[in-house]
């Protein structure tokens, strides 16, 4: 049979050898063409920059590796969430990012009892939500009412509550004033009313916030007195603004007079981070957040303008726990505070962008002190001899042991910043100099959350930072009656459990700058020195690559990004 | 009852459950997993500071306090209506939001599968018809090269080259088919794998056999043979691994979604997962077991009308 078969292709032998050949050469041609012609519009960069007045008009083109979950503004956690919110609502507040200082916005003026229990907001007059309805102190009440309580008929969820927490209730004595009052004191509701990172106070119409979180879903509803509106918003995809017609009041401290710039913006969602780079590079975008470490310098070079801020509240911080065995021991918090080269993770991890933390607060947050002269600094020798005092003696295999255990410091961290593992990395090999066995387990958000609610029983240190630029953010991270990161209670040796409550309870009594900053210095004293609760190692920062052609993007004090003043000078 | 209807009875029957059975481990399954999806409605840094009391009232909102039986016989019984109730993240109902993205995966899907049917039949016919032993060879080499490429690599790739420097084509986003073409060819090509290693291996099988012999012998061309005869026969076996490439579909479209920042099905599934989203995940794994399903018995049920010995032995009573 296969002889027979053979015998007929023999035969036949001859024909139709030339498509294959010929097409092979085609596909060949193609592709060789298709790479030269690549390679030749390899250098299209930025195009040249205007003559620095603001034009009107265009569309920006940003992208961003997180997409908007859900329209409404006062829920979100991540930064497109919080980017989007900025822009569509406005706060009672606008916090100075340079000074910290809290500025008027939507309320003109306030003032505040003695106790920091009742905060009486005057507001503007001129302000309405784009559905038309006035902006008053009704409205101010419907929103913190529900964004503290959440609506269980609606299936809105008590957002602000860690925020305002304490939150009695919104009085409303006339039209134009708001009072907000506490059960307790709260100096930090001040920076509160200016917050514009996860969850934030934005104002929605009464009209909004009567709908449900189903509802909120159709982002045309979702109804704020921001300088841009909902055009769309596409799950996964984008989300599209466009300029608030006959706004006419942004922060006085941006001096920006009218509605916005720019016509529309289109917040894209790109996950990918070459794509994100690629489509700013070949024009698609014209700015992008979330620009990796190693793409600074490439972008740069290329003519791109890389802008960023530092991350406004704490440092990314190892916080100790002081019931554990070993971080217990305050010896060995005290021998890792100084036995890790801030150096070597400057040079080989950040870029100019970031910095290494000289204090547990970003040094834009007020009341911050510099540490990096006394405990914040490398100093192994120091850091051997405390271990050596404090009876921890090497062991074979280069890792020190007391009673029969070994020096093993169980680290848990989350992935969800590119700098995190290596900067970790880097810690963990200069400790294990010293002696420590630093174990890290760097995780997703998802596994994080679920390892946190163990890491009284499991772990010796929790990684992470708190984004709020008000120094009561200690207060929040560290009181035993809070967040208690340290998990300290009457049985945390060597610490005074009383002195440390009490130094940042009193954050939240005064407004006071001078008393503010003393107490700031205080409780920073006491967790960073006295008893060395946290082990701060670099400052976060959020980072854009723009080009040329892009101007006025705003950084907030929370580092969020505000679009009013923003514009383009090529036209498009 | 007809060995026919008790054929299609049993195979249905084997259908429902699959998509029952799914529907349980999906539920099982998230609820044994530590994290809990109220934490991850906040800022992860924040976690420990929350008031137990703002959890349970946010829990209360998802009724993730009630026993966890009841939970599954209340999302059960919705589930047969219809009824997936509303993704805890973005609060969009659940049959809404996978509606909203299912077309952009299936012409994702649907395309990158005619591609790769295209592809493979055309390596198996070059494979099959060439007289040149190093083509044969070359072209043989292909499905085993396809199947390894990393979607991820081809697709960064392919951006590179035909959207950031020639422009060609959108690098991201739905933009209609031009947005399409990078995705499909990206997808494509680790599913023609598969395809196409069959398809080869069937080809040269066939073209031994008995028929094909008597064709020649009857003077019936090169092309003719092929075609005609050995197309139609060989491309059975690949029928059956329907089930395998909606799979390899499946996962693919996860990651190509993702290079191509897309709306989709897979993209939708990862951050259901990742967030816990037990309604949202719930819904996605009873439609792609309803679909896993559904092929896989039109394929048992279409089996028979093409192959006339399976036919047969339904006939004789002997279904299987």
């Amino acid at each position: 049979m296969s002889d027979l078969r053979s015998s007929i292709e023999n035969a036949e032998s001859g024909r139709r050898r030339w498509p294959w050949i010929a097409g092979g050469a085609v596909l060949a041609v193609l592709l060789a063409a298709g790479i030269t012609v690549a390679l030749a519009r390899g250098d299209s960069g930025a195009k040249a920059a205007g003559d620095g007045s603001p034009a009107r008009g265009g569309t920006l083109q940003f992208a961003l590796i997180d997409y908007q979950r859900s329209p409404d503004p006062q829920w979100g956690t991540n930064y497109a969430e919080s980017l989007i919110g900025n822009n569509v609502t406005d706060k009672l507040t606008w916090q100075d990012p340079d000074t910290g200082e809290i500025t008027p916005w939507l309320a003109e003026s306030w003032e505040y009892n003695a106790d920091l229990t009742e905060f009486t907001f005057h507001l503007r007059k001129d302000v309405t939500f784009s559905d038309g309805t006035r902006f008053d102190s009704a409205a101010v009440k419907a929103n913190f009412d529900q964004y503290v309580h959440g609506d269980q008929k609606l299936g809105i969820n008590p957002n602000g509550a860690v925020l305002l927490s304490g939150y009695v209730e919104t009085r409303t004595p006339d039209d134009w004033t708001a009072v907000v009052r506490f059960a307790k004191p709260l100096a930090s509701f001040l920076q509160a009313s200016s917050f514009t990172a996860n969850a934030q106070p934005g104002f929605l119409s009464l009209a909004t916030l009567k709908l449900s979180a189903e509802q909120r879903t159709d982002a045309t509803k979702v109804i704020g007195t921001g300088p841009f509106v909902y055009e769309s918003w596409e799950e996964q995809v984008k989300t599209v603004l466009v300029k608030r017609k006959g706004y006419n009041w942004a922060p006085p401290a941006l001096r920006h007079q009218g509605e916005a710039y720019l016509d529309r913006i289109v917040f894209n969602t790109i996950p990918e981070a070459s794509v994100r780079t690629g489509s700013l590079a070949s024009g698609t975008i014209d700015a992008t957040l979330d620009v990796g470490t190693t793409d600074e310098e490439p972008l740069r070079a290329k003519g791109f303008k890389i802008i960023h801020r530092s991350v406004s509240g704490t440092a990314i911080y190892f916080n100790f726990n002081s019931r554990l065995f070993p971080t217990n021991d305050i010896a060995v918090r005290k021998a890792i505070q100084l036995g890790w080269n801030r150096e070597s993770i400057e040079k080989t991890v950040l870029t100019d962008s970031y910095s290494i933390a000289t204090s547990v607060l970003n040094k834009s947050v007020r009341g911050y002190v510099d540490y990096s002269g006394s405990v914040l600094k490398y100093d192994p020798e120091q850091a051997k001899k405390l271990l050596d005092d404090a009876g921890w003696k090497l062991g074979a295999d280069g890792i020190r042991v007391k009673d029969g255990k070994r020096l093993e410091v169980k680290l848990l961290g989350i992935s969800n910043l590119v700098v995190n593992k290596p900067a970790y990395e880097s810690v963990q090999q200069d400790l294990r100099k010293i002696g420590i066995d630093l174990q890290l387990t760097v995780v997703p958000i998802p596994d994080y959350s679920a390892q946190v609610a163990k890491a009284k029983t499991d772990w010796n240190v929790t990684a992470a930072n708190r984004s709020r630029n008000d120094p009561a953010a200690l207060n929040l991270v560290y009181n035993p009656k809070l967040g208690n990161s340290s998990f300290l209670d009457a049985n945390s040796t060597g610490v005074d459990v009383n002195e440390v409550t009490t130094a940042l309870d009193s954050l939240e009594t005064t407004l006071d700058p001078a008393e503010r900053d003393a107490y700031a210095k205080t409780a920073q004293d006491l967790l960073v020195e006295k008893y060395a609760l946290v082990n701060p190692i670099y400052n976060p920062s959020q980072v854009i690559a723009h080009a040329d052609h892009v101007h006025g993007i705003v950084f907030d004090a929370q580092s969020r990004n505000h679009f009013v003043n923003a514009w383009k000078s090529n036209g498009k | 009852m007809t060995p026919v209807l008790h054929y299609i009875a049993l195979k249905t029957g084997r259908a429902l459950f699959v998509v029952w059975a799914a529907f349980t481990v999906t539920f099982v399954l998230l609820f044994v997993l530590p994290a809990n999806p109220v934490d991850l409605l906040f800022d992860p840094a924040e976690l420990n500071a929350i008031p137990p009391e703002v959890k349970a009232q946010v829990a209360d909102n998802y009724g993730f306090n009630e026993p966890v039986v009841l939970q599954y016989l209340d999302r059960l019984g919705h589930a047969l209506t219809g009824d997936f109730g509303n993704s805890v993240q973005s609060g969009k109902p659940v049959v809404g939001a996978v509606l909203d993205v299912l077309p952009s995966t299936l012409a994702l899907a649907a395309g990158a599968l005619a591609l790769a049917v295209l592809i493979a039949f055309g390596i198996a016919l070059v494979a099959t018809a060439t007289r040149r032993a190093w083509l044969r060879n070359l072209v043989e080499t292909l499905p085993s090269g396809a199947v390894s490429v990393p979607v991820f690599l081809s697709g960064v790739l392919m951006l590179q080259i035909f959207s950031f420097q020639l422009g060609w084509f959108p690098s991201f986003g739905d933009q209609g088919w031009r947005s399409l073409v990078l995705p499909l060819v990206t997808l494509a090509i680790p599913v023609a794998g598969p395809i196409a290693q069959l398809l080869v291996r069937s080809f040269a099988g066939e073209f031994h056999s008995g028929y094909v012999t008597t064709s020649w012998a009857k003077g019936a061309t090169r092309g003719r043979i092929i075609v005609g005869d050995v197309l139609r026969n060989a491309a059975l076996p690949a029928l059956t691994i329907a089930g395998v490439t909606f799979g390899n579909l499946i996962a693919g479209a996860v990651i190509t979604e993702t290079v191509f920042a897309r709306k989709g099905v897979g993209r939708m599934t990862q951050t259901a997962i990742n967030t816990l989203d037990l309604p949202l995940v719930a819904g996605i794994v009873v439609l792609v077991a309803v679909s896993f399903a559904v092929i896989n018995l039109a394929v048992d049920l279409i089996f028979p009308v093409l192959d006339p010995r399976l036919r047969a032995t339904l006939t004789a009573g002997n279904p299987g």
